[in-house]
């Protein structure tokens, strides 16, 4: 029996940054700026240490939908600001939210946290077919 | 930190970027969380759809065969939001520059083979608070011309 959704629905992912997540990451997608793969170079540009490339954690908040509706190829959308760098040893908790289930679609607020309980996106929005 | 307004509704691409297999295995897997070594992508975490990587898995999966990880979409759809930020029309300092925000809406799955065109544009360029702020939008359509990925992607200028 295929699985419903409703608003008010909860879902959580947690996801570890480890020490060369940001090198693996940068090999995958390209992204070689120096401040995520150099730790001196990032503390040259006052981020006190190398950070984590924004795009892989918005790749984790789509991991947290694509588990919720239990298929990648369903994810519609996903849409955040980055407001605080992901270090190397941070580990990140998403929290996800249903607000609305409408026409076979589904829209969760997320948040993600640090360890330290510091929030490193805001306004974070997915949207899932669940037809 | 002065952005010229007059360089909103300039356009870059169209880029053309072929999806590989591999490229998209070793994508989802470095995202996933997993150990890559010589000759390998590494081990699949248990949380990550085999849709993603086991094609024989996903043959028998809602798809198919395999697919890409959605927001895969970002290691071609970048591409005209680099050159725009690289632009020295533009003349931003790229020292000053951090990814402030991003939107990708996926319109349909994508696969290996597929063949991806992307198109963007700058879509605002404004100061506030002494920051600057650059917005482009890019569109990637697939080899049958379907619009395929929808993105909006910010930079700020920090001072």
């Amino acid at each position: 029996m295929p699985r419903t959704y409703q608003p008010g629905d909860t879902f959580t992912h947690v996801r570890e940054c480890d020490r060369y997540r940001p090198i693996y990451y940068a090999g995958a997608s390209g992204d070689y700026n120096p401040i995520h793969i150099d730790p001196e170079a990032g503390t040259a540009a006052g981020l006190n240490g190398n950070i984590l490339q924004g795009l892989c954690t918005l790749g984790w908040v789509v991991e947290a939908i694509a588990g919720f509706v239990e298929d990648p190829g369903r994810v519609r959308r996903v849409k955040a600001r980055f407001s605080r760098p992901v270090r190397p040893e941070d580990t990140i908790t998403f929290q996800g939210r249903v607000t609305s289930v409408q026409d076979g679609r589904l829209t969760a607020e997320v948040s993600a946290t640090n360890q330290r309980g510091e929030d490193v996106l805001k306004g974070a929005v997915v949207e899932a077919f669940i037809g | 930190m002065a952005l010229d307004k007059q360089f909103i509704g300039r356009e870059y691409g169209p880029y053309r970027y072929t999806l590989g297999e591999e490229k998209l295995r070793e994508f989802t897997l470095a995202v996933g969380g997993a150990k890559p070594g010589a000759g390998t992508p590494g081990e699949p975490p248990a949380h990550v759809s085999p849709l993603l990587y086991d094609a024989q898995a996903a043959q028998a999966g809602p798809h198919g065969g395999l697919i890409a990880f959605p927001s895969f979409a970002v290691v071609f759809a970048i591409r005209p939001f680099s050159a725009a930020i690289a632009d020295p029309a533009l003349n931003i300092n790229m020292q000053m520059l951090v990814h402030g925000e991003q939107d990708l809406e996926f319109l349909d799955v994508m696969r290996p083979g597929d063949v991806m065109t992307t198109t963007g544009r700058v879509a605002d360029l404004y100061e506030r608070a002494r920051m600057g702020f650059v917005v482009v939008t890019s569109e990637s359509r697939n080899q049958h011309g379907a619009l395929v990925v929808k993105g909006t992607w910010s930079a700020i200028i920090r001072g």
